[in-house]
């Protein structure tokens, strides 16, 4: 369990929600949800989840911290806003979805084996080192993620999809070797650094 | 209308009338037979020219007595508003040519129709006379309103601002009653955000301020009696001291008492202090007066709350309330901000199955509760533990599991009972002549009939009709605030303004002789023959408005502005001495006796439809524009109320040789539609009595039905009637024609 | 038609819907001068398109009766219809309001004798049953109608049809050259009973209300249980005509939405659970009913009624925002898809019609009220501390019938406290 975890049971002893609110994108608007269940119905990815989203918030005020935070629910979300759209409260339902998931891996909590969880990583990985995705680097690095011969396999699968990108110049094999990246790079770590740094003191400044 | 009679009848010859009946027939009965004055046929009754011609017949002939045979009653009604006079109506527009086929083998059934709603026509108008002053008539513009809450100094601050005097008593040393204890109310007006004040101290002040408003506290009611217009109220202080006003109208604003939450010992009430009610919750936020609130066992800040919504209501069970009181979700809303707003840490939760805050208001309300961090949960409580802490255990609904919550406080939601006073169908009334007040009545009525206002269903006393929620069962005393229904305070205001509205026309309906709704504005009133009076009682128990009284003689004593004008006394008298000016037993009853019997080998039977004005009579009108057939031999009489209904008229009918009787009235029982309450019961109960007369006469029981008749009924109505003529067929004709 | 009388001591009230005719009966009753005025040709308004009332289950047309009988009766209280308020100026005890009267083509000589219908042939979509049926040309609007007078509808004029509809009538009623009035009326108070309107169910668009035959509003639905209605009483699916005795009734369709309607609009929840006596009362045990809702919200001692339906085991109640209504092609059945809240449960039912509980929203949008009065963001009136505006009924927030005839019976009040110290009139 990582150090920020303690801290925060400490904290916010009893009470998830607030919890929620003082560290997660968009949290300070769960306490808002009246249960009817509508984002639930509406998500695409609907029969998948463990936990749809209006449950997610009932279990959030009923100070299930575990069981939300270490579930695999809020990674499954595709950003398709229809739930934002149809919630009749107005709750920025997906952004709490992709708020939790972030609160969830910052505290090491996020399930280790969830692909999204693991894509997620591996993206961002991928986009801070230089500024710009990679994009040979990062599917590789997909196809991989599941080990060296499933790797091989799906390689020679996509290998078509790939050959017309190179053909319509949208990937190059150079990029194997290190790749565009943006103007200044130390420029944009700095950037990444301080937005971090901000975002952690604003999470202990927040008393609850 | 002058006394000395003189009867026109004036026959219609359109929409159709004139090629479809011989009208110069109908006018030869009308004028040989049937005795009119003044007989005149029209091709086009109804426009300026035929209204003119009969103003004219009253104006220079003296006609007092107008018999319109045309359309219905309820058609060009304007059109045929003359002064002063008389109007009948015959209706062989929707009563005949619409209800027959246009053909040559029913013509001659179908102007035999016509040829007797022109005789019952002119034989209705024949028994009218003029409405004379009761002589009770009296304008008293000074109401009196009993309780002094929000709604009963609602009601009097309103009823003063429009000019009348109002007497307020309260059985407390204060004004303000449950709201008084408040701390806060919920709010009222956009944007529904935070509790707000609860106004009382405004509306003591404007009391105060109001030189039309004269206040008795610690005082009640012990006697009531008299009628709109000219009630006689003793008011009574503590100290015994009493003093009587006249006053003209009652408002009735009692309001409730909290439902006892001793009760509930499963929800630990009783058995831990920091278990409150609301209103208990409500003397805690007083105290606290904006600070955080203390628990009651130690006077520790409360940091965790639980509001147990439905406590003791909407539940069947032993001591419960079967119903929702309405205004406990958003008053559990309110006092969680009164935690939230003292300190946004402590955590309030609303324990709830169905969050019910409707409205506008309401709902912006529950998000501003939300807003201010209230978790709301659904779910059910099935046990407080009071032993060491608190302990609510609850089944999460949405969670769908078991769980508790360890709140330093409960508050339990518990409902409102009616302050109503005593319910007059168990506590008989002193006999006339005697008097004792009963301290748990709030009216202490003299009337007859009891004490206090008949109750509804929860013992409220409410009205029973949705279209008319001020219809009451005591004319002129109206009901406001949560006695009424169990209501919020910004409902008791509107509904103590409109109580006062309707205490004021009752003041002014009384001034005038004039009824109340549904008959409103009727003049004549109700009389009786004393000689031939046996003391029976039956008018003044079955009076569904407790109007009528007994002298100390045991005679009826009729309290004009009290009365409704339905007749239901007239139905129940055995010895028919009751008649109104304009309805009496032989305005029906002559109009019965005088069609035109076949002989009993004519195979042309004849039945009498008794049909409620109210709702049976407007069917059978659709029915017509629908072009719905029914059978010539019918013959329609409308009816008050089938509660006015005497049995005379049954068989008087069956003994003239009518084959068979039909009764229409309004739906009765439980969910009764009946307009005047009981009428229709009174009925059906009567009717089923008449089976002995038809025994005694050697008929068959079939010959007379009684019905409950909807006003959508439009198909039903008459299939009822074709029923009747078939069931003639199969029985045969009655063998009492002469 | 004949002169109007007003003066700064009468009392205009602005709709002839159950609020406005409550507000001027009790006024008028109360020995005052009222004039009422109403938009359509006939008083009588929302109510007098339900066929029962809950939770009585009796019928609005009973009451409606009984006033149209007070009103004929009354002759302190003057019935304008077809007319609408364009403007008002003045303060309180002192009113100068303009009305529009449109023309109804058919004057007072009507004796609602039909003949002008019989002979016109063009139809066109029934209004009084939302357009579930049609109306000749020349119409009564309903059986009931007050004043039992017949109205040529403008799209005939110039046509044959016109012609037909005025050789038809022997009583010189049709007058086909009638023009918009203007009236200017001095008034001292004036009771703002405008009502509600349906919300627009096509605006809810997972609910498919304008492309799925079998999903109707509940307004509609009320028209087909009545034997006075498009269908004679008989419950059935648009698309086929087939008994539709499997019926979804889905609450909030447009309530409690701050994408459609914010606010709870109070009746709804009542009316479904009245609904599903209509199921029963047709169809006996062969009819179902399942009810979709956030919280039912039977309040006060209605709520008898709410326990009583729940123990009918052919209702169900499932607590759902329904998501999505797709229609099976095969069947014309509607699908509801969502999610049921109590406990997480998945579905996807199949109905054989789906009746929309619609939201009630005020009748006048906020920016268009002719007279200054304050509006909430709901679009309803606020409770007013200056001028002589009152609003009486669903103008002033979503009520149902009995307590917008309370609203009504206070706002009558509240006209008369201002009429009353225009004429000096102490108790």
């Amino acid at each position: 369990m990582s150090n920020l975890n303690t801290q925060m049971i400490e904290k916010y002893r009893n009470s998830f929600l607030r919890e929620v609110e003082a560290n997660v994108e968009e949290g300070e608007w769960v306490k808002m949800c009246m249960q009817c269940g509508v984002c639930s119905g509406s998500c695409p990815f609907g029969p998948h989840w463990e936990h749809p989203p209006q449950e997610i918030f009932m279990m959030i005020r009923a100070g299930k911290r575990d069981d939300v935070l270490t579930s695999d629910s809020m990674w499954m979300c595709t950003s398709c806003y229809n739930c934002i759209v149809r919630c009749p409260r107005g709750l920025p339902i997906t952004h709490i979805m992709h708020g939790l998931a972030h609160y969830a891996h910052r505290l090491g909590l996020a399930p280790k084996e969830n692909p999204t969880h693991k894509f997620a990583i591996k993206f961002w990985d991928n986009l801070t080192r230089t500024g710009r995705v990679n994009e040979l680097k990062l599917g590789l690095a997909l196809y991989f993620m599941n080990g060296f011969s499933e790797g091989i396999k799906t390689s020679l699968k996509m290998k078509d999809i790939g050959l017309g990108m190179w053909k319509t110049k949208r990937l190059s094999p150079m990029e194997i070797v290190g790749g565009h990246k943006c103007k200044d790079v130390s420029g944009l770590h700095k950037i990444l650094a301080k937005a971090r740094e901000i975002e952690e003191s604003k999470a202990q400044k927040f008393s609850g | 209308m002058s006394d000395e009679m003189k009867i026109g009848a004036y026959i219609c010859k359109g929409c159709g009338i004139g090629d479809r009946l011989n009208t110069q027939q109908m006018a030869t009965i009308a004028e040989r037979e049937a005795k009119a004055n003044v007989v005149r046929e029209h091709d086009y009754l109804c426009n300026a020219d035929g209204v003119a011609m009969i103003q004219k017949d009253i104006d220079e002939e003296g006609v007092n007595r107008v018999a319109i045979i045309a359309c219905s009653r309820r058609a060009k009604t304007e059109a045929f508003n003359f002064d002063g006079v008389a109007v009948i109506r015959g209706n062989i527009r929707e009563g005949v040519i619409w209800v027959r086929p246009d053909t040559e083998e029913a013509q001659e059934t179908t102007q035999e129709m016509a040829e007797d709603y022109t005789r019952m026509a002119v034989f209705e108008a024949r028994y009218q006379t003029p409405p004379k002053p009761s002589g009770q008539a009296g304008r008293n513009p000074h109401l009196l309103v009993v309780g002094g809450g929000i709604s009963g100094m609602t009601a009097a601050i309103e009823a003063a601002k429009a000019g009348y005097q109002v007497t307020l008593v309260e059985k407390e040393a204060e004004l303000g009653g449950t709201a008084g204890k408040l701390f806060k109310r919920v709010p009222n007006a956009h944007p529904f955000k935070d509790p707000m004040d609860t106004g009382v101290e405004a509306l003591k002040a404007a009391i105060e301020a109001d030189d039309r408003i004269t206040v008795h506290t610690s005082s009640t009611i012990t006697k009531t009696s008299g009628a709109p217009g000219r009630f006689s109220v003793d008011i009574t202080r503590e100290s015994g001291e009493t003093i009587t006003e006249n006053v003209g109208a009652i408002i009735q604003a009692s309001g409730f008492k909290p439902y006892d939450a001793n009760n509930l010992p499963e929800l630990g009430y009783g058995k831990s202090p920091d278990v409150v009610t609301q209103i208990e919750l409500e003397a805690l936020a007083k105290a606290a007066n904006g600070g955080p609130i203390k628990r009651p066992s130690d006077g520790k800040e409360v940091e965790s709350v639980v509001f147990v919504q439905c406590a003791g209501q909407r539940s069947d069970k032993e001591g419960h309330l079967p119903y929702c009181s309405g205004f406990c979700c958003n008053a559990s809303i309110k006092q969680a901000m009164y935690f939230k707003d003292a300190n946004p840490n402590v955590d309030t939760v609303v324990l709830y199955t169905d969050l019910r805050t409707p409205g506008a208001g309401g709902e912006d309300f529950y998000r501003a509760g939300q807003e201010k961090g209230v978790i709301f949960t659904k779910g059910t409580v099935s046990e407080v533990e009071t032993g060491g802490g608190l302990k609510v255990k609850f089944k999460d609904l949405i969670l769908d599991e078991d769980t508790e919550a360890q709140p330093d406080l409960v508050v339990l939601a518990t409902g409102t009972v009616p302050n109503s006073g005593v319910d007059i169908e168990e506590v008989p009334q002193n006999e006339p002549g005697e008097w004792e007040s009963d301290p748990n009545s709030v009216l202490n009525l003299a009337y007859r009939q009891g004490k206090d206002l008949p109750l509804l269903k929860h013992g409220f006393n409410d009205s029973h009709f949705i279209c008319f929620p001020y219809e009451t069962r005591r004319t002129g005393i109206y009901t406001a605030g949560p006695v009424r229904r169990p209501m919020d305070i910004q409902q008791a205001i509107e509904d103590a303004t409109g109580a006062a509205l309707k205490s004021i026309q009752a003041i002014e309906n009384a001034a005038q002789g004039r009824a109340a709704h549904p008959r409103s504005g009727d003049l004549s009133y109700p009389s009786f023959r004393k000689e031939g009076c046996t003391q029976c009682k039956r008018c003044t128990v079955e009076c569904p408005f407790g109007a009528i009284d007994e002298d100390e003689e045991r005679y009826p004593q009729f309290n004009e502005s009290r009365c409704r004008r339905c007749g239901t006394c007239m139905g129940a008298c055995p010895v028919r001495v009751i008649s109104f000016e304009n309805y009496s037993v032989d305005s029906v009853g002559q109009q019965i006796k005088n069609i035109e019997i076949p002989d009993e080998f004519d195979e042309k039977p004849r039945i009498l439809v008794l049909a409620c004005e109210n709702d049976a009579y407007p069917a059978l009108d659709m029915a017509a524009m629908k072009g719905i057939e029914y059978s010539a031999f019918a013959r329609v009489i409308p009816v008050r109320c089938l509660g006015s209904v005497n049995t005379i008229w049954v068989t008087d009918a069956l003994n003239t040789g009518y084959d068979g009787v039909v009764l229409m009235g309004c739906q009765k029982g439980e969910n009764y539609q009946c307009h005047f309450v009981k009428g229709s019961e009174m009925a059906h109960y009567r009717m089923s009595k008449v089976d002995d007369t038809l025994e005694q006469l050697n008929l068959e029981k079939e010959r007379v039905e009684t019905y409950e008749v909807a006003i959508t009924d439009v198909e039903r109505a008459p299939k009822l009637i074709n029923d009747m003529a078939e069931t003639i067929e199969k029985i045969g004709m009655s063998p009492f024609k002469f | 038609m004949s002169e109007i009388v007003a003066t700064n001591q009468t009392i205009l009230v602005v709709g002839g819907g159950i609020s406005g005719m409550t507000a001027a009966l009790e006024a008028a009753e109360c020995g005052k001068q009222v004039i009422l005025l109403e938009k359509n040709p006939s008083l009588g308004g929302r109510v007098s398109q339900l066929y029962r009332y809950f939770p009585k289950m009796c019928h609005p047309t009973c009451g409606v009766e009984i006033n149209y009988r007070r009103i004929k009766a009354n002759r302190n209280l003057r019935v304008i219809t077809m007319a609408e308020v364009a403007s008002v100026s003045g303060d309180e005890g002192n009113y100068q309001v303009k009305v529009k009267i449109s023309p109804r083509y058919v004057n007072e000589n009507c004796t609602a004798c039909g003949e002008c219908s019989k002979a016109v042939e063009a139809e066109f979509d029934d209004e009084y049953n939302y357009g579930l049926g049609k109306r000749k040309g020349a119409y009564l609007p309903y059986a009931m109608a007050y004043p039992q007078r017949y109205v040529i509808d403008p799209r005939i004029l110039g046509s044959d049809d016109a012609g037909k509809a005025k050789a038809a009538c022997k009583y010189d009623a049709i007058d086909l050259e009638q023009q918009e009035q203007e009236v200017d009326l001095n008034v001292g108070a004036i009771i703002w009973a405008t009502g509600w309107r349906p919300y627009d169910a096509a605006k809810i668009q997972p609910y498919g209300y304008d492309r799925i035959a079998n999903v109707i509003t509940s307004v509609e639905f009320e028209r087909m249980a009545d034997p006075y209605g498009p269908t004679g009483g008989k419950i059935l699916r648009p698309s086929d005509g087939k008994e539709a005795k499997d019926i979804a009734f889905i609450q909030c369709a447009g309530s409690r939405d701050r994408n459609h309607l914010k606010h709870c609009s109070r009746i709804c929840c009542m009316a479904s659970l009245k609904q599903t006596h209509y199921v029963r009362e047709k169809y006996g045990d062969d009819g179902k009913a399942t009810i979709y809702y956030i919280d039912i919200r039977a309040i006060d001692r209605i709520d008898d009624f709410h326990r009583k339906v729940k123990e009918d085991p052919n209702v169900t109640f499932v607590k759902s925002k329904v998501a999505s209504i797709v229609e099976d092609k095969a069947t014309g059945n509607p699908v509801l898809r969502g999610v049921n809240t109590e406990g997480y449960h998945r579905y996807e039912n199949p109905h054989d019609l789906v009746v929309l509980a619609v939201g009630m929203e005020p009748s006048v949008p906020a920016d268009q009220f002719p007279a200054d009065v304050t509006i909430n963001e709901e679009g309803f009136i606020e409770p007013t501390s200056q001028g002589a505006i009152f609003a009486a009924g669903c103008s002033s927030d979503a009520l149902d019938v009995n307590r917008a005839v309370q609203s009504a019976t206070a706002s009558a009040l509240r006209a008369i406290q201002v009429v009353n110290r225009v004429a000096g009139m102490e108790g």
